[in-house]
């Protein structure tokens, strides 16, 4: 007689803490994979920005190359929806908008943009008349405009009209990152700052721009066609603060660790400098470059303060700031926006 | 590579997969985990890489050394050896520099200028956690609580990218012997793994990175500026933010760990609903609270030696976990007040005729009141640049009430609510809910995830900011 056959038993399925499944490592894969192939189409339009907004390189070509026709293939079949409405409902509909006009004001007629004017009246602000000051640029804003901050805590005739703006990886030559010639127009018109103080050019020593005119090329960084886009980048910031009247700090780029990057930042700093010159009286330019050069004329992370205490300066990367380096930025600022207004706050 | 990244996540779906068809084959499985994690953290800078190569046959080496030795006084000089090459390693990249400015300030206030040239000294990203992972091995193996793994095994746990670079601090003992034995494929927790991941995901890049730039990073960059609503709120929001970027963290550290079938120990269980800074020492980052107390509170002399041994020994080792998490005084001071309450508790408790009160409720939510006024106050210590911006920060929580306060808004206050909200949720919700979870289909679970996922992405803000213990 045969043996009966035994019947092969599955093992019992596990369960754990809670009465939870256990499940097989091939369904982990499976709904990981699904998940993510699911996520990629639900948030293709973010994805979409993301990638563009990348820096140059083969990491962006693909990025594009891959969520451009998953974006497209979201929109096809409605599933970008969602997305969308839940971005209006937050009344953030603009987040996966690329925005990269460059919007240089017209010269007003008359206007002498291009050569310095007279010297402006030296206008008086009190704690019944507060000077609106604006900070903004990109990452390296953000110490010395806290430190500015700071300084101009107790004075009770400066008012900040907003937060420091510093957006990290912005600048003029990507305004699909952040557009600032848009912003700039925005609270030159809304907030009426008087003074504006601004730190640009950090993320733009790279050579690839975007928001060109129509027809117009740059053949790479320091190029003759580079340096004049980023010049009429400059000049658009430039007018598009005074305009309204407001008087311009811009912080200049300070040396670096990386001795390529200071060259190319010093680059910048030209262009800067002599757009500023032209509209000496209403922008001012400050030179940045030996403040944190150490006792050789280069790079220096520690350096001795005004007390001769050696204090650190920048902060690892080489290139952002550390506070006692905002502070004595803060205290150059400071003084030329005391130079060009009287600012009369009783103690 | 941040874990909330699309560069992560193409990461993970060639490693997920490729790391269970490899997990019955240990000889393959153990050199792909490594190369994989050597990948990973080639991400910031591959020139990190030799540092950790280095950690890893550094302590392997002097581990098998210590263990092939029975005489104990060469077992004692090869462990302090070891030491001395870790703690060196951590000394030099972590604190040359504030070992050089503190110096060299101190010196110069007797009129002495010293020669030590403080130079820019990169920090690699996760020294912190690998360095001690190493000790632990290497001191476990001394005690002879342990046997040293083999090269491949050791490689895979100091270098298992899950844990790399933030934790949580994974002890020989809970690693190893799984790395050891294949997982089995058939039995993964998949709904807890999910589970941690979206709630990591969604406290790190909705509520943490929501506070810092809508709060918390205004308040404490320029204290003086906001009114002394805008400060309390703003140190309250950062000790959600904290919690919810390291909690976020490791949530996902252990999620992904169990998704390649291994299982990580807890790191956070509720601190903010802790009744005592002790009890909230045995919720916060509960793996190094672990490793503290074995690797440094015990060596030291523990409670063993009287009172006031056992004081000295709480506040030496709250000092130098103060400084673990940074190169800094303000840190120090932050592991100051957390062992002078220690102390405190421990005195109080230790008074002749104390008797433990019975806990009613009101009881209860006075003590867990304190408790957090507690950690806020440390906290101010812990995220200001410098000892004038706490003292900035404390200064304007008192001087400034009835000023406009635009910074406290409804969201701010909800991500707040939700994130200490979320400590006091019954422990049998997750649990139902993960349950109900892994009874779904497949398809459906992935839909599920796919819907966290937008929310996520929608809600929070363009980019990913860096995890506060990073730099840690």
């Amino acid at each position: 007689m045969d043996e009966p056959r035994r019947r092969r038993r599955r093992p019992r399925r596990r369960t754990a803490e809670g009465g939870r499944r256990l499940h097989s490592a091939g369904s982990a894969v499976a709904v990981s994979l699904g998940a993510l192939g699911l996520a990629l189409l639900l948030n293709a339009p973010g994805l979409h920005k993301s990638a563009t907004i990348q820096p140059e390189g083969w990491k962006r070509d693909v990025a594009l190359a891959v969520t451009g026709p998953l974006a497209d293939v979201s929109s096809t079949l409605l599933l970008d929806r969602p997305r969308r409405a839940l971005k209006a409902a937050l009344g953030r509909s603009d987040d996966d908008r690329v925005d990269t006009e460059v919007a240089a004001p017209e010269p007003e007629p008359g206007e002498p943009v291009s050569s310095p004017g007279p010297a402006p009246k030296r206008e008086r602000f009190t704690p019944k008349r507060k000077l609106r000051l604006w900070v903004a640029g990109d990452s390296l804003v953000v110490v010395p405009g806290e430190s500015l901050l700071r300084a101009v805590a107790g004075n009770r005739a400066v008012a900040p009209v907003e937060k420091i703006e510093g957006r990290i990886a912005s600048g003029l030559e990507r305004p699909d990152v952040f557009n600032w010639f848009t912003r700039v127009r925005e609270v030159a018109r809304t907030l009426r700052p008087h003074a504006a103080v601004v730190m640009f050019g950090g993320n733009d020593d790279h050579g690839f721009m975007t928001g060109l005119p129509e027809g117009r090329e740059v053949d790479g960084f320091g190029t003759p066609s580079w340096t004049a886009e980023y010049r009429r980048r400059v000049a658009a910031i430039m007018d598009g603060v005074t305009r309204s009247g407001a008087f311009l700090v811009w912080i200049g780029l300070p040396i670096t660790s990386d001795p390529e990057q200071t060259r190319r930042y010093d680059a910048i700093n030209a262009i800067v400098q002599s757009e500023a010159e032209k509209r000496r009286g209403r922008v001012a330019y400050l030179d940045t470059y030996f403040f944190f050069a150490g006792e050789d004329g280069g790079y220096a992370q520690y350096v001795e303060n005004a007390a001769g205490k050696l204090v650190k300066m920048r902060a690892d990367d080489g290139v952002h700031f550390e506070r006692a380096a905002g502070d004595l930025i803060a205290e150059k600022v400071l003084a030329l926006l005391e130079e060009r207004y009287r600012i009369v706050s009783p103690s | 590579m941040l874990f909330p990244t699309a560069t992560f996540a193409l990461f993970f779906v060639v490693v997920l997969p490729l790391s269970w068809l490899l997990m019955p084959r240990g000889e393959r499985w153990r050199p792909f985990a490594v190369a994989a994690s050597f990948v990973f953290y080639a991400g910031w800078d591959w020139r990190f890489c030799f540092l950790l190569a280095f950690s890893i046959v550094w302590n392997q080496v002097f581990a098998l050394a210590i263990h092939g030795r029975a005489d104990p006084r060469s077992r004692k000089w090869l462990l302090a050896l070891a030491l001395a090459g870790n703690l060196g390693l951590l000394g030099y990249f972590k604190y040359y520099g504030f070992f050089v400015t503190s110096t060299n300030n101190l010196f110069a206030l007797a009129g002495i200028d010293l020669p030590l040239e403080a130079r820019s000294v990169v920090l690699p990203v996760g020294i912190s956690f690998f360095t001690f992972m190493g000790i632990s091995y290497v001191v476990d193996v001394y005690r002879g609580d342990f046997r040293p793994a083999g090269f491949g095994t050791f490689a895979a746990y100091l270098s298992f990218f899950p844990h790399l670079v933030a934790g949580p601090i994974v002890r020989p003992g809970e690693l190893i012997p799984q790395l050891q034995t294949p997982r089995d494929p058939r039995y993964v927790d998949t709904s807890r793994a999910f589970f941690l991941i979206g709630t990591g995901l969604f406290m790190k890049v909705v509520v943490a990175n929501f506070l810092a730039s809508s709060i918390v990073d205004e308040v404490f960059g320029a204290p003086s500026q906001h009114s002394s609503l805008e400060v309390l709120v703003g140190v309250y929001a950062y000790a959600v933010q904290i919690y919810a970027d390291f909690f976020g963290y490791t949530n996902m550290a252990i999620g992904i760990a169990l998704l390649l079938g291994f299982t990580f120990p807890q790191n956070f269980d509720a601190p903010y609903a802790a009744v005592s800074i002790t009890d909230f020492w045995r919720r916060w980052h509960m793996t190094l609270s672990r490793w503290l107390r074995d690797y440094l509170y015990i060596p030291l002399g523990g409670n063993r030696g009287g009172r006031l041994l056992t004081y000295r020994n709480l506040m030496l080792t709250m000092l130098i976990g103060g400084l673990w998490h940074g190169a800094g005084w303000t840190f120090v001071v932050w592991g100051g007040i957390h062992g002078a309450a220690l102390v405190a508790e421990r005195w109080w408790r230790g008074r002749p005729g104390y008797v433990e009160r019975r806990p009613t409720r009101a009881r209860r939510a006075w003590h867990r009141f304190a408790t957090f006024q507690v950690v806020c106050f440390a906290w101010i210590f812990f995220r200001a640049d410098s000892f004038s911006d706490a003292w900035d920060v404390l200064v304007r929580l008192f001087t400034a009430w009835g000023e406009p306060s635009p910074l406290v808004t409804g969201g701010v206050l909800a991500a707040i609510a939700v994130g200490i909200g979320s400590q006091y949720l019954p422990r049998s919700l997750p649990l139902a809910l993960m349950a109900r979870f892994s009874r779904l289909p497949v398809p459906a679970q992935a839909a599920l995830l796919s819907l966290a996922l937008l929310v996520t992405h929608a809600l929070g803000p363009e980019g990913v900011a860096p995890f506060i213990y990073f730099q840690f």
